[in-house]
């Protein structure tokens, strides 16, 4: 006999064999997904987290910090650091709770509710990034202009003195290379967190497809 | 019914109980997503088999690349019934360790086979022509017979 046909006897008698699940359990298996999706995203904050720690403890040096005191703004630096420490740990803290909760759920609308409250942290805190940085980048620039002149050893100041369009002109550039560089930082974060943002809101609409459906 | 055509594949395509659950859990998430785009051009079932075994088939290349899994006993899902007939027994599960080593596409038209489709369906499924699912079919027995009888 056909091998494949002495195969295909056997086949035949396994239907009945292999476990069902039900609509429950196949539902279960879609939540994983949205769960596992959230933790990346909770993983990639404190990898971001801890990649900023590092940078910030290798680049604040003895020399950064006599800088810093030149200009008048080591005290500001060191409560921007606190701040920014306290913030950065509280949307840790948000990530991490979303993904508790959506681990934990097996209901489709909390589930799809804890996927929107996930995309409105993430939103957050990329505008909490931006906004930040925006700050930090006008006060660093205004003091540095205001005390770096006083600590040069310069004999005639009037050289470097702007008048009234040359002011203007600084000003003009200065707020396109800060809106260029917020750019850059947002497409960094849009690239970091929205390709997982993306696929979450997919399965947002499959929970919703599912639940008119049923 | 739906659910013992997405284990049998899995049966063909994984070597134990894990990846069995797993390649389940993907290709059943699979279906549910492409669900929306099934048009209704063919047969609920031919469409449900295509997306199966793609699926099938992507994760089986990217699993080929990383993990060797362990065999699991082949007649895993079989009732050891009354009928029970040793040598039977030897010959079925040599049978299933050389459908084994066929590559994934030839596994996918001895799954069709053993589903009992005609030359018609496995041709749509797969995508290809009849007369090539006929020549290919009658490679993949002669690889078989080469497998067993080395």
């Amino acid at each position: 006999m056909d091998e494949l046909e002495f195969l295909k006897r056997d086949w035949k008698k396994q239907d009945g064999n292999y476990p069902k699940l039900s609509y429950d359990q196949l539902y279960k298996m879609i939540l994983k997904k949205s769960s596992s999706i959230v933790r990346w995203i909770f993983i990639i904050s404190i990898l971001e987290f801890v990649f900023w720690g590092i940078l910030t403890v290798c680049l604040a040096d003895q020399e950064y910090w006599i800088e810093m005191e030149k200009i008048h703004l080591k005290g500001f630096t060191i409560g921007l650091y606190i701040i920014g420490y306290i913030i950065t740990f509280y949307f840790i803290y948000r990530f991490y709770r979303n993904f508790r909760k959506i681990t934990a759920t097996d209901s489709a609308s909390v589930l799809m509710e804890n996927i929107i409250n996930t995309r409105k942290t993430v939103k957050y805190y990329i505008g909490y990034v931006l906004i930040s940085t925006g700050f930090t980048g006008l006060v660093y620039t205004f003091f540095t202009f205001k005390y770096h002149m006083a600590s040069m050893e310069v004999k005639n100041t009037s050289l470097y003195e702007f008048d009234y369009t040359q002011w203007l002109i600084f000003i003009g550039a200065f707020l396109v290379f800060m809106l260029v560089f917020l750019g850059l930082i947002w497409l960094f974060y849009k690239l970091l967190y929205g390709i997982l943002l993306n696929r979450l809101q997919k399965n947002y609409k499959e929970l919703k497809r599912l639940e008119i459906e049923n | 019914m739906h659910q013992n055509i997405v284990h049998k594949i899995c049966r063909i395509y994984t070597n134990d109980q894990a990846s069995h659950n797993d390649l389940f859990q993907e290709v059943t998430i699979q279906l549910w997503k492409a669900y929306p785009k099934f048009r209704g051009d063919s047969k609920f079932s031919t469409w449900m088999y295509r997306v199966a075994l793609n699926t099938a088939i992507t994760l089986y290349r990217k699993k080929k690349r990383s993990i060797q899994t362990q065999d699991y006993d082949t007649v895993h899902f079989r009732i050891q019934a009354q009928e029970y007939d040793p040598k039977e027994e030897q010959q079925l599960s040599l049978m299933y360790n050389a459908v084994k080593e066929l590559n994934d596409i030839d596994k996918a038209l001895v799954f069709l086979y053993l589903e009992d489709k005609n030359y018609k369906e496995i041709s749509e499924t797969l995508g290809i022509s009849e007369v090539n699912a006929r020549v290919k079919m009658n490679r993949v027995k002669t690889k078989l017979k080469k497998i067993l009888n080395p």
